[in-house]
C-alpha cells in the first residue's frame, strides 16, 4: 500500500487528501427483457426523478501485482468512454470484510483516486500487469448517498475496434453501493430497506465472493 | 335495583350499537349485490360474511358478558297494535316499517323459531338421543376425520399455487447462473481473461487476448510498446501466470 501512496504523490499533488473508505455492496442480475421495467422503477424511487437516467460507458482495467511472497494486490483503472475529458479513477479494493453474518451488505475497505491518463503506462513501469478489464455500459441512478448501476458488462477485443463490444450475458449488472468512511451505522439497513422494494424483479444479495472464486 | 336498572340500560345501549353496527354492513353488502354482482369476486363475498360473522360475536360478546343483567327476566310486549302509518316509527326505522301491525308484529318480536323449524329441529334432537354412545362416536370421529383431511388438501393446494407463482415471478426477470457469471467476471476476472499458454508470443495477439498488451498502449509513444513487450518477455519467463 505504501508503494499505491507514494506512486500518488508522483502525479504532482501531496497525498494527505485521500481518504480510507468502506464501501458497501450489493449486487444482482436483471434479464435485458425485464430491464425496463427496472429502469422505471429506478427512475420513480431515485432522486432526479424528472430528469432521464443518466448515462455512462466506462472501461475498466484491473492491474495486478505479485509481491515476492506470494500475495497478490490488484487496482483498478477505470476510465469514461463517453466524457474523454473526465480524469482516470484509481481505485483499491480490499478482501470483504468477515464477521457479521447479520449484517446486509458485503462491506470491503476502499481507497479512490484520480488521476491522469499517465496512470496506465505508470503504473506498468512500476511492475503491474493488466489482469483483465472490460467495459461497462449502462445507467445510474442516486438516492441520497445510494448509488444504484444497472449496466451491461462487455468484453474488450484488442484487435477489434473500441465500439465493437461482446456482451458477457444476457443480463444486466444491478449493484447498490454506498462509499462512506469507517463506523458509520444504519448503512448497510438502509441499503436492505432499498434492495427490498426492488424485490421481486431484482434480488439485490451480498454475494460471497470466495465462494465464487474457483 | 338501580344498579340494575343502570346495568341494563348501558347493556341495551351497546346492544343497540353493534346491532346498527351489524345493519350497516349488511346494507353495504345488499347494495353491492344489487349493482356490482357482475363484478363482485368471490373473496370479496366472503370478506364481507367474515365481517358479519366478527359483528355477530361481537354483540354475543356482551350479551354473554358477566355484567349483564339477564335478559330473559325482561318481557317485551306489545300494548297498542294499529294498522295506521305511524311516522314515528317511519322515522326510526328509516322508512323499512310503516305500521305496527299484526303482520310484522309476530316477526319483529318472535322469541321461539318458526313452527316447521321447530318441528324439524324437534326431530333431529330425537334422532341424536336415539343414538347409542358408540355410534355417536363413531360418527364423531369420522366427521373429524373427512374435516382433517380437507384442511390438509387447501393447505397443499395453497403451498403449491404459491410456490408456483413465485417460480414463474422469478424466472422472468432473472437467472442466478448470469448473476455469478457477472460478478465473478467484474471481481476476478472470470471469462475476462482468457489466459492461453502461448504467452511467450509478445506480438499483438492473433486469437483472444493475450492479457499483457491491452488497448490503450496503441496509444501511447511508440517506444512505449516495446519497452513493455521486453518487460513482458521477461515477466513470461520468470513468473509463468498460473491462472
Amino acid at each position: 500500500m505504501d508503494s499505491v501512496s507514494m506512486g500518488m504523490g508522483g502525479m504532482g499533488r501531496r497525498v494527505g487528501a485521500v481518504v480510507a473508505q468502506q464501501e458497501y455492496l450489493l449486487q444482482g442480475s436483471i434479464l435485458d427483457d425485464s430491464c425496463e421495467q427496472l429502469l422505471h422503477k429506478l427512475r420513480g424511487f431515485c432522486d432526479n426523478c424528472d430528469s432521464s437516467p443518466e448515462t455512462f460507458q466506462d472501461h475498466e482495467m484491473v492491474f495486478t501485482i505479485r509481491a515476492p511472497n506470494g500475495s497478490n494486490t490488484s487496482l483498478r483503472v477505470r476510465k469514461s468512454m463517453d466524457v474523454l475529458q473526465n480524469p482516470y479513477h484509481l481505485r483499491y479494493l480490499g478482501q470483504q470484510e468477515l464477521g457479521d453474518k447479520n449484517r446486509a451488505t458485503i462491506v470491503r475497505n476502499c481507497i479512490d483516486c484520480s488521476t491522469s491518463s499517465d496512470c496506465v503506462s505508470f503504473l506498468q513501469e512500476m511492475g503491474f500487469k493488466l489482469d483483465y478489464e472490460f467495459v461497462l455500459k449502462g445507467y445510474m441512478f442516486r438516492k441520497g448517498r445510494m448509488k444504484v448501476i444497472v449496466a451491461k458488462l462487455f468484453r474488450v477485443q484488442p484487435n477489434a475496434s473500441p465500439e465493437a463490444l461482446e456482451p458477457l450475458s444476457q443480463s444486466y449488472l444491478v449493484e447498490l453501493s454506498v462509499n462512506a468512511p469507517t463506523g458509520q451505522e444504519g448503512i448497510a439497513d438502509e441499503m436492505k430497506l432499498f434492495a427490498d422494494s426492488l424485490k421481486p424483479l431484482v434480488i439485490l444479495d451480498k454475494v460471497d465472493t470466495r465462494r465464487l472464486q474457483m | 335495583m338501580d344498579r340494575e336498572e343502570k346495568q341494563l340500560e348501558a347493556v341495551v345501549d351497546a346492544l343497540i350499537h353493534r346491532v346498527s353496527d351489524l345493519k350497516n354492513s349488511l346494507q353495504t353488502f345488499i347494495m353491492r349485490l344489487e349493482n356490482d354482482y357482475e363484478s363482485i369476486s368471490w373473496t370479496q363475498f366472503i370478506d364481507s360474511y367474515v365481517v358479519f360473522s366478527a359483528q355477530i360475536h361481537n354483540l354475543m360478546k356482551i350479551v354473554k358478558n358477566d355484567k349483564t343483567p339477564p335478559l330473559r327476566s325482561r318481557v317485551l310486549f306489545p300494548l297498542l297494535l294499529s294498522p295506521d302509518i305511524d311516522e314515528e316509527l317511519m322515522k326510526l326505522t328509516e322508512g323499512r316499517v310503516q305500521s305496527f301491525n299484526h303482520d310484522m308484529v309476530p316477526d319483529y318480536l318472535r322469541t321461539k323459531p318458526e313452527l316447521e323449524i321447530e318441528s324439524k329441529e324437534s326431530a333431529i334432537v330425537s334422532k341424536a338421543c336415539n343414538l347409542s354412545a358408540d355410534q355417536s362416536q363413531k360418527q364423531m370421529t369420522s366427521a373429524n376425520k373427512i374435516v382433517n383431511n380437507m384442511t390438509e388438501l387447501v393447505k397443499n393446494c395453497r403451498e403449491e399455487w404459491e410456490t408456483e407463482t413465485n417460480r414463474q415471478n422469478q424466472t422472468q426477470t432473472s437467472l442466478m447462473s448470469d448473476t455469478t457469471t457477472l460478478i465473478a467476471a467484474i471481481t476476478f476476472g472470470k471469462g475476462l481473461k482468457a489466459m492461453t499458454t502461448s504467452m511467450k508470443a509478445s506480438q499483438p495477439p492473433v486469437l483472444s487476448s493475450v492479457a499483457p498488451t491491452p488497448g490503450p498502449q496503441r496509444a501511447g509513444a511508440g517506444k512505449a510498446p516495446a519497452t513493455i513487450k521486453t518487460n513482458i518477455k521477461a515477466a513470461a519467463n520468470i513468473h509463468p501466470y498460473g491462472r
